[in-house]
């Protein structure tokens, strides 16, 4: 990320020294695998204390001043043996004001894991009066479960037979081990049989690695540690199948205004990076990604794992199945599943759910995202979305009130929620249907919703957009060549850009949104790479050339050939048919493809690659790799 | 903060068999106590920078924070045998403390979460119940343990947001849920539909005067009256209906006072039993956006307004004047009969 030069003296003026964060401020990583085991493990072993490194010196705060240590530069310390006198100082003073939950939780179960030999008694006992004299809050999503389970169940075991009033849950060592033992095990069990409710996030991935890797490395009990670094194998795995060149794309159960559009600014961008070493890291290492340091030399990434990350020579699909979060209202299931279709090509990545409300206001349906040999500061994507918000919807996600609920929501990290122009959301009057690269996006939108049109992206980094008399709209980004065909009539308004799900100012970066208003409506992208064609007017041509009809009443209905031969048909609320026959959702395994498979209720997923195969057994907690 | 004797012996429940003659002359002395979040920019995992959660009102008109710092707490209720012990909703489920609230226990796992409602059975206090964003629990054992009693409800559709329970009767419980009012009369054994709804039933109430007349409010489909007992419901035209319902409230002090607070529609008060309603937002901040409404002792009606303080009418909402606790949200107002121990 260029850092603007204009600072520079000003930040020199202030006397802040900058601790260098090599990788993020250097040019952008060859995307070129490293084959070589050692080569790679040495690369990802400096990765990791150029990490640790940026950490102790400074960090964020950028000064090496104690009464700035936050518990990440502490952690790093306390791995690199520096100042732990004050690091046990600083501990004491940050445990007078405690946080108040999984957040919180985590960064003091890793001082007081790495503290352990290391920090003053003191500041060991401030941690454990903390988890005393504080209510942490267990929070209402997955990932907060998850982080406040695996961190109570470590405290638990790191003081067992406490007594119940020496906890803040009343309850004892042997009552909150248990409580958090059960969950966990749950959890997993329910991820490896109907999949994982908070699916290919683009932040909150941390928040399920970092605590999978504190239970993997930490936890007394063998099982648990088992449990916990499959799951890390099982994440990371889904990682490598989901990005391009190490950058995320869609769909995504919860992302933000800033990864939804630039699609290198997320956490699993630190995560790519830091495992896959294809990409950047963000800034800071995406902050939480500091938590993984510490114990990230433990953890030895499945070369079958490296390998689909990073292999981008031939093309794959994955079909595979998640599940909607929890809908406590107005749904006829708790946890409908969701059908996800990732299509991989070297240029570009085509993804998709089927749409509907998958998280009222967090989600991304589907999207095209191109390659870009530098990703930083690039907005290469392109989609469309019903601008969904709704107390209806909040209601059945939240148990808070919706209707204060609505304005609240844009103070809490999505400040986009209630904005007619934004570009993140699903909506319950939104069905996709992907085959290979072509999306086919048809919109009922009923009458009175709050916003009655569609949003399509169009980003400034496209090039060439035409605006073609045949109802198409041609563009190319990187090396992708892209047909978009509104269903409907458009205008276009200028696309102002969130720099994260926390910045509630905008900023014009430039590009547009595609705006129709109109109830019926519908979208169709086709995308193809640059060297299928000879110049972008054939691939126009091709486009033009391909037999396509659509109506918009009484419902959306599409039938056309794609440009890879398939004859598709398409009516809002049926189910979709390719070449004559219906798709069967309903027959979909929890992961097909070629690299992840996975039965539903299976509990085992196989990872391959070429002639690598690593099979993650949770029946019976085994991991067996092999060459085939 | 040790609350043993600031905090009053029972949940209004308990003592409501006292309150069946409509002689208001008769009636006990009260407290009056909310649940209240004050930290409007409290996310999850920070720090709690200002005071939340119960507050009781002393004789000075001030407001004192007793039991424990929560952001969160949408309900509370109190052993009516006991005032040491009390029962919180929160995010995490049910907290509960036997000693004033100087000790808290969670009484479920992972199993249970966001509880919205807790109500003690006056008649058996021992018996706790829980309403939950997935049906309801409940507990013969003070929250030691707590079990799902679900029979009769829906399978979906159970969400549930408001328990009463019936001070003539154990066992009697109302439960507002998200398509409509059930009833059990077995402890939760067997709960059966009483009023269909479409969506939430936001609050039920029972008179303090009258136990067979009740009130309940809803998110869509207005204000409804009961003079059975619960057992028929007859909706109320005259209350608005056209923006979400949030709570129902009768007055202690006099027998045919009702006020309903609502987003989008403000303060509504009703001065002849529920059969006429007014419009009493004038004085309050525009938007009428009210998240809970309750009448103390003294029968002066308190308004907690979205996003801005407390309010306070001694003429039943004809004039108002704020009150302390700037920014904060009220999520329960509690009148307890005070008692000793």
């Amino acid at each position: 990320m260029k850092r603007p030069l204009y600072l520079l003296p000003l930040l020199a003026l202030a006397g802040l020294r900058l601790a260098a964060q090599p990788s993020f401020e250097g040019p952008a990583p060859s995307t070129v695998p490293e084959i070589d085991e050692d080569r790679r493990r040495a690369a990802y072993v400096r990765r990791v204390d150029e990490m640790l490194g940026w950490a102790a010196a400074g960090g964020k705060a950028r000064t090496d001043d104690p009464a700035k240590l936050d518990l990440a530069m502490i952690a790093a310390k306390i791995v690199r043996g520096e100042d732990l006198p004050g690091c046990s100082q600083r501990v004491i003073e940050l445990m007078r004001e405690p946080g108040t939950g999984p957040f919180w939780m985590f960064p003091t179960v890793c001082i007081a894991y790495l503290g352990r030999d290391r920090l003053a008694p003191e500041a060991l006992a401030s941690i454990r009066t903390a988890w005393k004299t504080t209510r942490q809050q267990r929070g209402d999503t997955e990932n907060h479960f998850v982080m406040y389970y695996a961190s109570l169940y470590l405290m638990a075991e790191l003081y067992p037979d406490e007594s119940a009033e020496t906890w803040y849950s009343g309850r004892s060592s042997a009552e909150n081990f248990a409580e958090a033992s059960a969950f966990l095990i749950k959890w997993i069990e329910t991820n490896t049989t109907v999949g994982q409710g908070e699916f290919n996030t683009s932040n909150y991935i941390g928040e399920y690695a970092i605590p999978l890797s504190f239970l993997a490395n930490w936890s007394k009990d063998p099982a648990m540690r088992q449990r916990a670094s499959m799951m890390l194998d099982w994440l990371f795995a889904e990682l490598a199948t989901s990005s391009l060149n190490g950058v995320l794309r869609g769909p995504h159960s919860r992302t933000d205004e800033g990864a939804v559009i630039e699609r290198w600014q997320a956490m699993t961008s630190f995560f790519s990076w830091l495992l896959f070493g294809n990409t950047p890291p963000t800034a800071g290492y995406s902050g939480w990604g500091l938590y993984f340091a510490p114990l990230a030399k433990s953890y030895h990434l499945p070369e079958v794992t490296y390998r689909i990350a990073t292999d981008r020579r031939g093309d794959f699909i994955q079909r595979d199945r998640a599940r909607v979060r929890r809908l406590w209202r107005y749904s006829d299931e708790l946890s409908p599943p969701v059908y996800k279709t990732n299509y991989l090509r070297h240029d570009y990545g085509v993804g998709s759910t089927t749409g509907g409300l998958i998280d009222p206001i967090q989600s991304h349906v589907w999207d095209v995202t191109w390659a870009e040999s530098d990703p930083r500061g690039k907005h290469p994507t392109m989609f469309s979305l019903h601008p969904h918000s709704s107390s209806r919807a909040m209601q059945s996600s939240f148990t808070a009130y919706p209707e204060p609920w609505i304005k609240g929501v844009t103070f809490e990290g999505k400040p986009s929620y209630d904005s007619p122009d934004k570009l993140m959301g699903s909506s319950p009057y939104e069905q996709v249907f992907q085959d290979l690269d072509t999306v086919i996006a048809l919109y009922a939108i009923a009458p009175g919703e709050r916003f009655p049109h569609i949003n399509g992206f169009f980003s400034k980094d496209l090039i060439n957009v035409t605006e073609d008399d045949s109802g198409w709209i041609f563009a190319q980004g990187g090396r992708a060549y892209l047909a978009y065909r509104p269903l409907a009539g458009y205008h276009w308004i200028p696309y102002l850009h969130y720099k994260s799900g926390w910045a509630k100012e905008r900023l014009d970066l430039g590009g547009r949104v595609l705006t129709s208003p109109h109830l019926n409506n519908g979208t169709i992208v086709q995308a193809a790479s640059v060297d299928e064609f000879t110049d972008f007017a054939a691939f126009q041509r091709a486009i033009r050339a391909l037999p396509l009809a659509f109506k918009l009443e009484p419902l959306p209905a599409v039938e056309m050939t794609t440009l890879r031969g398939n004859k598709i048909s398409f009516t809002f609320g049926t189910v979709p048919q390719v070449n004559g026959r219906a798709v069967d959702y309903r027959a979909w395994k929890l992961f097909e493809g070629p690299h992840l498979n996975a039965e539903v209720g299976g509990r085992k997923l196989t990872i391959t690659h070429g002639r690598l195969e690593r099979v993650l057994d949770f029946n019976t907690l085994s991991v067996t790799n092999r060459v085939k | 903060m040790n609350i043993r004797h600031s905090l009053l012996l029972s949940a209004l429940g308990c003592a409501l068999p006292l309150l069946a003659a409509p002689a208001v002359s008769a009636a006990p002395e009260y407290e009056f106590l909310i649940a209240a979040n004050i930290n409007r920019n409290y996310v999850i995992g920070s720090k709690i920078v200002t005071t939340n959660g119960i507050f009781r009102r002393d004789v000075a008109g001030a407001w004192q924070h007793v039991g424990y710092n929560d952001t969160g707490i949408s309900a509370f209720a109190f052993d009516p045998r006991d005032r040491d012990v009390i029962y919180t909703t929160t995010t995490n489920g049910l907290w509960r403390s036997l000693d004033g609230g100087k000790l808290w226990r969670i009484c479920n796992d992972s199993e249970m979460t966001e509880g919205l409602d807790v109500a003690v059975d006056p008649n058996a206090p021992d018996h706790v119940y829980l309403a939950l964003p997935d049906g309801i629990a409940f507990s013969s054992d003070r929250a030691q343990h707590l079990e799902r009693r679900e029979h009769g409800l829906p399978t979906r559709g159970k969400f549930t947001r408001a328990l009463a329970i019936d001070r003539t009767r154990a066992g009697r419980v109302l439960a507002g849920c998200e398509i409509g009012i059930y009833l059990t009369e077995d402890a939760g054994k067997n709960w059966r539909q009483v009023l269909p709804t479409k969506e939430t039933v936001a609050d039920v109430q029972q008179s303090p005067h009258d136990p067979r007349f009740w009130f309940a409010v809803t998110q869509s489909a207005g204000a409804w009256r009961s003079a059975d007992g619960g057992l028929t419901w007859v909706h109320v035209p005259a209350a608005p209906g056209d923006r979400p319902l949030y709570n129902v409230t009768f007055d202690v002090t006099h027998p045919n006072r009702l006020a309903i607070g609502s987003w989008g529609r403000g303060v509504w008060t009703s001065e002849d039993g529920g059969q006429t309603w007014t419009d009493r937002n004038a004085g309050l901040p525009a938007g009428a956006r009210v998240w809970r409404v309750g009448v103390d002792p003294a029968g002066r009606l308190f308004a907690s307004v979205v996003q801005e303080t407390l309010f306070q009418s001694a003429d039943f909402g004809r004039t108002w004047r704020p009150d302390a606790l700037a920014g904060s949200a009220v999520k329960k107002f509690l009148l307890l009969p005070k008692a000793a121990k």
